[in-house]
């Protein structure tokens, strides 16, 4: 929009120089420091768990502790100490030739927003099994739904939550049912459905539900959207990048898995001369 | 309801035993074979390459597998020059500055500056976006397209708008710089069907105030050099990073009061 002198009308950005509106809080000198409402020293440290803060920070309100306590129960679930998995791997890496913990950890950290695992999936996930409910609450069948996701990706068991990379089956799902259960949580809808297309892809495929499927129909159930639960888990992997990091940081320089000039294949053009 | 316990069993794909790559060759020495004895780049020898061809080939060389041309040199190369810098007002270069005043190791002022230019608006992150739209819409009338999408509705006063990747508008305005940095290597040689395009396009958006974004003039480059869409967020983030160090090291020997900190005057906390 151009103003009545033809200059560009630029007074939203006017009015933002100098200035933060901040929707979160913030620390103001001798008044306290604030958090969505909250008094940060007088009404949360000591009094909510870090998961319960840290859910806040991206929801916006306090969830009970429960959820919570199951949220970093799934955290303990999505990293371990096996320098094999990927962003473990880049943790070792970065230990063997001396970066800092830091760096090591928010690298494996960024590895990790991926397409293949890690926090990201839940975006995929969540969508699918929000969308399957919408459809079955729409009087769809649960084998037309898991049908028609097959049939997008030509018969493939390529459906965000299911079919595990590297195994069948998944052991942490047992034990993140089994704190939903000590914690009081239900099965949920969404949930209910997870397990019901789990149901046919272990009938048909012999695949089952893996823990982004798991992690995605659970918190849907507790009103999460998909973007809040990507948010939720960025930091997912670090524990397990900074144990790895670590191993690799007490062994000498370049001693993790180190390659010798053959441990390449070359494949490229043959020895060539300047044109 | 917890079910019972699941077998858990590999599922045994085949993974390779090495690595392999058609970029770059290490010879291992005689006395060592972890230490190499020479390096080629897609099957030149690297001495040969320092004494003999320009750091901007050798860019293209490793990407493109083939030693530009004269012309092909010369576009990149005027690229390169162009986009050194995104300026001390880029987001990205703020948070180079950000680092470097407030003591962060200067180690990791450019990997917090390039992981800031990866975003999706004004960064590498539309890069690749802006590439497959210039190679879909290559073959189209720019004005009937510019048309076509002018039709969509404006977004809200106070927001830059993406018209399509890599053009757009920014505060209100299109940007000078990049529509004659285009231009300019849109003149050269080396030049092909996505920077003409990508000019006839934004000409056709000047009218409402929009028109090139530096990402759309990489893209086009990229494009009429034979890079991959893949390439392009990565090499956008390589031709910024000097500029983003330049000035991250510039603020990081100075005493952290030398960027201003936003009083609590001016610091609002808003109610929900």
């Amino acid at each position: 929009m151009l103003s009545k002198n033809g200059k560009s009308d630029t007074r939203f950005w006017d009015a933002q120089r100098g200035v933060i509106h901040s929707s979160n809080g913030g620390w103001l000198a001798g008044k306290g420091v604030f958090c969505h409402g909250y008094d940060m020293l007088e009404d949360l440290v000591g009094k909510a768990s870090y998961f319960q803060v840290l859910m806040l920070n991206v929801l916006g309100y306090l969830p009970e502790r429960r959820l919570a306590d199951w949220l970093e129960a799934a955290y303990i679930c999505m990293s371990w100490p096996d320098p094999r998995i990927w962003c473990n791997h880049i943790g070792a890496l970065s230990g063997s030739v001396r970066t800092s913990a830091v760096a090591a950890s928010v690298a494996g950290a960024l590895a990790a927003d991926s397409s293949m695992y890690g926090g990201r999936t839940f975006l995929a996930g969540v969508d699918f099994i929000q969308s399957a409910l919408a459809e079955r609450e729409a009087r769809a069948s649960v084998e037309d739904i898991v049908a028609n996701e097959l049939k997008r990706h030509r018969g493939k068991v390529k459906i965000m939550g299911y079919a595990r990379p590297l195994a069948h089956g998944d052991e942490r799902i047992v034990a993140l049912e089994e704190v939903a259960d000590r914690l009081g949580f239900r099965v949920g809808r969404h949930l209910q459905l997870a397990y019901d297309i789990e149901a046919i892809l272990q009938r048909d495929f012999g695949e089952s539900m893996n823990i982004c499927g798991y992690v995605s129909a659970f918190l849907s159930d507790q009103g999460c959207k998909a973007e809040e639960l990507y948010r939720m888990s960025v930091l997912c992997v670090t524990s397990g990048v900074t144990a790895c990091y670590i191993d690799a940081r007490e062994k000498p320089p370049e001693a993790f898995l180190p390659l010798r000039c053959d441990d390449i294949e070359y494949r490229g053009q043959a020895a060539r001369e300047l044109p | 309801m917890t079910r019972q316990r699941v077998k858990v069993k590999r599922r045994n794909e085949k993974f390779v035993q090495r690595t392999a790559t058609r970029i770059w060759q290490e010879q291992a020495s005689a006395e060592n074979p972890y230490i190499a004895g020479s390096c080629r780049c897609h099957g030149y020898d690297l001495l040969e390459l320092m004494s003999g061809r320009s750091y901007v080939d050798v860019l293209y060389l490793l990407f493109r597998g083939e030693l530009p041309g004269k012309d092909e040199s010369g576009l990149l190369e005027s690229l390169m020059i162009s986009m050194i810098n995104p300026g001390p007002r880029h987001p990205a270069t703020r948070a180079a500055m950000n680092a470097g005043v407030s003591k962060t190791d200067p180690v990791h002022i450019l990997p917090v500056a390039l992981t800031v230019m990866g975003g999706s608006h004004l960064g590498a992150g539309e890069v690749e976006a802006a590439m497959r739209f210039l190679r879909k819409q290559g073959g189209s009338d720019p004005g009937t397209l510019a048309s076509e999408l002018l039709q969509n509705p404006m977004p809200e006063q106070g927001e830059d708008w993406c018209l399509a990747p890599g053009f757009g508008r920014r505060f209100g305005s299109a940007e000078r710089l990049p529509g004659e940095i285009a231009r300019r290597l849109a003149a050269l040689p080396g030049s092909g069907a996505g920077l003409r395009w990508g000019c006839a396009f934004a000409d056709a958006l000047a009218a409402q105030r929009l028109g090139w974004l530096n990402t759309g003039v990489v893209a086009s480059v990229l494009v009429d050099l034979g890079f991959h869409p893949r390439d392009g967020a990565g090499i956008f983030q390589l031709l910024s990073a000097p500029g983003l160090l330049a000035h991250g090291l510039e603020l990081a020997n100075k005493p952290v009061t030398a960027m201003p900190y936003v009083d609590d005057e001016h610091y609002v906390i808003e109610k929900r």
